[in-house]
């Protein structure tokens, strides 16, 4: 007689080779392949390279004469680290002792808010360096005089009827606000792209999970 | 960990893990990461278990919930979930039971979805269909319909009516 699935389950587990612990050495101190553990670390690594490298550039701009650029960008960047430090809190708080459904919907929420709080983020983000650059150079001393000014003054010897606003060129204005206008706008969808990359086969199949536990709940 | 833990807490558990590890891997290699990661996540969650269920159906979710998420290694170094792994996946042979059957049943379960696996294995384990609803975080009813259909589906796999 055919035998049933149960049968087979039963039968096959009374021999003495099915169920075999594998040995386990030096566990807590193996490199977890968690994807919780996996984003912590990289949260980690990520919001130290940050701090170092602003750091860095926070010194070494002072040295080069852009010493507000690099207050600008050490500023923004450590928004950037305490806001992302304190996402990193919430994927600590996921119990992974909940039930499959609860634990999946944390673990989703947690991955959409981080990523749509950095997606705003970006928008801004990307902007405000640009600006750190430009205000950065254009108050460089050059000789005694801001950099930005000097060129203004080269530039008004070769086209003296440019039309300045506030001293400064209003092209010029044009140029930067065209600048902030495409990087504002492009710079969410820059972060989204990138976070795709990596992580979206991650992000559809959690949405996969979760669509098959609604689906037996409703 | 300490090893004391291990051998108290985890090891008289170590059956439920193997067989849902098994489940979800391919290879021996595989299975030994993950079992190796269930039992440092239920390690490292123990502070957590707040004895409103008993400690081997917190096991249980707690291995079920760590394969459903765990990230594997392709050969290309690129990482992603396990339950991701094509269905149509070789298996090791040095992966295999002694029992024949035994292996073409899991060959089978590795087919169905992730879900439906974590469903199947429950039900196999003699769960009733209230404590894997309570498992899974699904409805009760909804639960015994799926496994009929999940039957259905082994039974056709096994016979080689499907792949």
């Amino acid at each position: 007689m055919e035998k049933s699935i149960e049968n087979i389950w039963k039968e096959g587990f009374l021999k003495s080779d099915a169920l075999i612990a594998p040995k386990i050495n030096n566990l807590y101190n193996q490199k977890s392949i968690h994807i919780i553990d996996k984003f912590k670390r990289m949260f980690r690594i990520n919001l130290i390279a940050i701090v170092a490298f602003s750091f860095i550039f926070l010194i070494v701009s002072y040295f080069v004469g852009i010493p507000l650029m690099g207050a600008i960008f050490f500023v923004t960047m450590m928004v950037v680290v305490i806001i992302n430090r304190s996402l990193l809190n919430g994927l600590n708080s996921i119990d992974k002792g909940e039930n499959s459904y609860q634990y999946l919907l944390a673990f989703n929420q947690w991955t959409k808010k981080q990523v749509a709080i950095n997606k705003k983020m970006s928008t801004y983000l990307y902007p405000v360096i640009f600006m750190s650059i430009v205000i950065g150079f254009w108050f460089k001393d050059a000789n005694g005089m801001f950099l930005g000014q000097r060129i203004v003054n080269k530039l008004l010897m070769t086209l003296p009827d440019i039309y300045l606003i506030f001293g400064i060129p209003l092209l010029g204005f044009v140029v930067v606000f065209l600048i902030l206008g495409l990087l504002a706008f492009f710079g969410g969808r820059i972060y989204l792209w990138d976070v795709n990359i990596v992580y979206g086969r991650i992000f559809k199949k959690l949405d996969d999970l979760l669509a098959d536990l609604e689906s037996l709940r409703s | 960990m300490s090893s004391d833990f291990y051998k108290t807490s985890i090891l008289p558990f170590a059956g439920i893990i193997i067989k849902l590890c098994r489940a979800y891997t391919n290879s021996q290699e595989d299975f030994e990461d993950y079992y190796q990661e269930v039992c440092l996540q239920i390690w490292r969650s123990k502070a957590s278990f707040r004895e409103e269920s008993d400690w081997g159906t917190w096991v249980y979710r707690i291995s079920l919930n760590v394969c459903l998420t765990l990230l594997k290694k392709k050969k290309n170094n690129v990482q992603y979930f396990v339950s991701d792994a094509s269905p149509a996946e070789e298996t090791d042979d040095n992966f295999a039971f002694s029992d024949e059957s035994l292996n073409l049943l899991y060959a089978a379960i590795r087919k169905l979805s992730e879900i439906d696996r974590a469903i199947i294995m429950l039900y196999l384990e003699e769960k009733s269909y209230q404590e894997i609803a309570d498992i899974i975080g699904t409805n009760q009813n909804n639960i015994g319909v799926r496994v009929q259909r999940i039957k259905i589906r082994l039974k056709k796999i096994l016979d080689g009516k499907i792949n």
